[in-house]
């Protein structure tokens, strides 16, 4: 277990330091909306979802309602049913009070991150998981609430393509659960469904449910015609 | 920080904890019937979909450093080799105004 954390530890820290320059920012952000850094601190380790606790602060800032500001936030984190689902096997056998703390620690980075490993090798558990995760909220917090207090002297790192860092290592994790060309398809149908929904003006969180649910109907769809040619195929077998 | 501060604080936590929460539920139930398959594929799906959704309305320059990250992807398979790659490309084409 520990080392399966640690081995998790270390593998999020180049994540780790790309999530830290968004929480400066939100951290920024959410001081000037009137939270105090460590009522920032309180958010981030409470919440743990950087998308949605940047929407809410933004909606309460502008709105000054706290309703709306929630049910947006909770609308952008629906995609975390499906990834705590897919955790499933991961979280097997674990006490029912560590996998609550998984699933909290749990983020896009960290959970991308495990199932990319354990796609090459199935060793790699909830100890990486939790390890990984421990990192990310941990710099996740200290950053947001740091932000909140120095975040006016934080210079520009967007230009140095620090925010492109997570969209490279989401790549490089979408290469690690590549299944075979069998999968094309549905992955192909998935980012077309992403593109159509933002492009139509939804918000980028409703664009990843519908895409990977877009990509699930294939999937299904072509279940269903392979079992419908295996039982084609045996009763021609059977009637020679 | 106001009553409303505190208010927009523990919702959103009680919120997020609750989604999570009905995901392990979720989660349990799908392996235990005929559509386990879900939760094999599942991952992919949304780390694609994650992928599509950073580059849709993001301009050129954003689009070859993800096509040269996806090319070091298939080569090495690694994910700090990729996001070293992809920085560094979309660093020098924003340097050179691409």
């Amino acid at each position: 277990m520990k080392h399966g954390m640690i081995s998790g530890a270390v593998a999020i820290v180049p994540l780790a330091l790309g999530a830290a320059v968004y929480g400066f920012a939100f951290g920024l952000l959410a001081s000037q909306s009137g939270f105090p850094w460590w009522g920032v601190g309180v958010m981030s380790v409470s919440v743990h979802a950087g998308a949605s606790q940047i929407v809410a602060v933004e909606q309460f800032a502008t709105t000054g309602t706290v309703l709306g500001a929630v049910l947006a936030a909770a609308a952008l984190n629906l995609r975390y049913v499906g990834i705590v689902a897919s955790l499933s096997q991961v979280l097997d056998g674990l006490p029912l009070g560590r996998k609550l703390i998984a699933i909290h620690i749990t983020g896009d980075e960290n959970w991308a991150l495990t199932m990319a490993r354990r796609a090459k090798s199935p060793d790699v558990g909830a100890a990486f998981l939790m390890g990984s995760g421990l990192v990310m909220i941990s710099v996740w917090t200290a950053s947001t609430a740091g932000g909140a207090l120095i975040g006016a002297v934080l210079p520009d790192l967007e230009r140095f393509g620090l925010g492109f860092a997570f969209t490279a290592a989401f790549i490089a994790m979408a290469r690690g659960l590549w299944r075979g060309r069998g999968r094309a398809l549905p992955w192909a149908v998935a980012a077309a469904a992403t593109m159509a929904a933002i492009s139509f003006g939804a918000p980028r969180a409703y664009g990843i449910v519908a895409g990977a649910l877009s990509g699930l109907v294939v999937i299904s769809m072509m279940r269903r015609i392979t079992q419908r040619g295996n039982r084609l195929g045996k009763k021609g077998r059977a009637a020679s | 920080m106001t009553g409303a501060h505190w208010a927009v604080i523990g919702l959103l936590a009680v919120g997020a904890f609750a989604i999570r929460v009905s995901g392990l539920v979720a989660g349990r139930r799908i392996r235990d019937s005929r559509h386990a398959w879900v939760l094999d594929d599942l991952p992919g799906l949304i780390v694609v979909s994650l992928v599509t959704s950073s580059l849709v309305g993001q301009p050129l320059l954003t689009w070859i450093a993800a096509a040269v990250a996806l090319g070091i992807a298939i080569l090495t398979d690694h994910v700090i080799a990729t996001m070293a790659v992809g920085v560094s490309v979309f660093a020098a084409l924003s340097w050179l105004g691409v």
